[in-house]
């Protein structure tokens, strides 16, 4: 009840506040739309995939939430060099990721970031997720849950370790928005209907999905 | 050379299945999506998460005289509650969250198309 009333106030603070916000939004949307990124991206919610077939025609990942889930920085430094963050080709389990993404120029990624972190779904609690080394959390993703069995992330002795078929978390500290990642946990329909990856309500607590959204938060690039 | 056995293997299957049409698709994709991640799409645990630091095996459900030691009720308790459940690794995930009954049921039946086994009986 209490959420439903927030989105409802949120999508009216948003359609209020929109006509009078700064035009860099939608000077980064007209890029968006100029560069074609609209053929594989949708921008505006909610989640559309109703089937394993609708998940699997999907030629990019929806980007309606982008503002909720992406740090700012990491946003615009990516789309000006995209590196790869899911080791296999989007959809396949037999390919590897081409490494082929579109470039921006710097100009336009930073005018493109603001566009996509204008994108947010309402329903991410701000500065609940505290990083740092969560040993409970690392308990959870390493041993007592399969995290690691689908996911990439710094190995002890160097490199990366981890299963490689859901999105690396190797940079997850400077890539996403650690409060997204327990809205992810927390509420898995709402982002990701249909997804490879299972559904962790009624298996994990709140208390530990907050423990591995610290730790999954906390992971940071090698330098 | 890898994809071509692939192809061929899965060409194989989905010409068995059209032998037997009973739903036979569905479960097919269930199991592509949400088990061959693991298990390998044509079921030989060698999905593209079994990397040489993967702790554990995927069970290989090509190999009939492994499956024929688990019974159906054995393979949906696992896949509904996870590898810890029945004593395995918590590497295998509980799906119970995931999927409804019936896709579970359905991925029962699939896997026995795999191993062309009937199982334990009782
Ligand atoms: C041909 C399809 C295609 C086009 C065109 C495309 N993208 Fe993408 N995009 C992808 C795929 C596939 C990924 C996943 C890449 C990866 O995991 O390495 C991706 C990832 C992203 C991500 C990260 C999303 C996430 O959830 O990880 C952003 C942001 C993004 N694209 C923005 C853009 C922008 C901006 C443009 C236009 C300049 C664009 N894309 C054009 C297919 C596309
Ligand atoms: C069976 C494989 C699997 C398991 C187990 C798994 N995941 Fe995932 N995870 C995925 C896949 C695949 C995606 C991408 C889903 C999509 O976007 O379609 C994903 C997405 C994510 C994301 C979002 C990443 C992004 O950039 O979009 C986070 C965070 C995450 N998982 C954390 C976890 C945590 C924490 C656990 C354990 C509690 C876990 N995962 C267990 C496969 C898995
Ligand atoms: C993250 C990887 C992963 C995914 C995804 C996965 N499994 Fe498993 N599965 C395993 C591992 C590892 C084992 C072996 C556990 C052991 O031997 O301790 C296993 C074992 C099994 C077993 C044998 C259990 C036993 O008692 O011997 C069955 C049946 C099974 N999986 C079915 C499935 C089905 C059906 C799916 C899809 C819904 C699935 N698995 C998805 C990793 C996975």
């Amino acid at each position: 009840m209490r959420l439903k009333l927030a989105t409802a106030m949120g999508v009216a603070c948003l359609a209020l506040s929109a006509p009078v916000s700064h035009a860099a939004p939608a000077d980064g949307q007209a890029i968006f739309e100029g560069k074609d990124c609209v053929s594989c991206h949708y921008t505006d919610g909610p989640a559309r995939e109703k089937t394993i077939e609708d998940q699997l025609a999907k030629t990019g990942p929806e980007l309606w939430y982008a503002g909720d889930k992406f740090q700012e920085e990491w946003l615009v430094g990516w789309l000006a060099d995209p590196q790869p963050i899911r080791p296999m080709k989007f959809g396949s389990l037999t390919e590897e990721n081409p490494a082929d993404h579109p470039a921006l120029s710097g100009d336009e990624s930073a005018t493109v970031t603001e566009f996509l972190m204008s994108l947010v779904s309402g329903e991410v609690e701000a500065g609940t997720v505290k990083v740092k080394k969560n040993a409970k959390g690392r308990q959870i993703f390493t041993k007592k849950m399969p995290c690691s069995g689908c996911h990439e992330y710094a190995g002890r002795k160097g490199g990366v370790t981890g299963g490689r078929s859901g999105p690396s978390l190797a940079e997850a500290g400077v890539r996403l928005n650690p409060d997204w990642i327990l809205a992810y946990l927390q509420k898995p329909t709402l982002f990701k209907p249909v997804k490879m990856m299972p559904v962790f309500v009624g298996l994990l607590s709140d208390k530990d999905m907050a423990n591995v959204a610290s730790y999954v938060g906390n992971f940071k690039p090698k330098k | 050379m890898k994809k071509i056995t692939t192809i061929a293997a899965l060409a194989g299957l989905s010409f068995n299945l059209l032998g037997a049409p009973v739903m036979a698709s569905e479960p097919q994709a269930v199991y592509e999506f949400y088990c061959a991640q693991c298990h390998g799409l044509t079921g030989k645990g060698d999905g593209p998460n079994v990397t040489k630091d993967f702790p554990v095996s995927p069970r290989n459900f090509v190999d009939a005289a492994e499956m024929n030691k688990l019974s159906n009720a054995d393979i949906k308790n696992v896949v509904l509650d996870g590898g810890p459940s029945a004593g395995k690794s918590p590497m295998m995930p509980p799906w119970g969250k995931t999927l409804t009954e019936e896709e579970v049921d359905g991925l029962v039946e699939y896997l026995r198309v795999l191993c062309a086994c009937e199982g334990k009986q009782g």
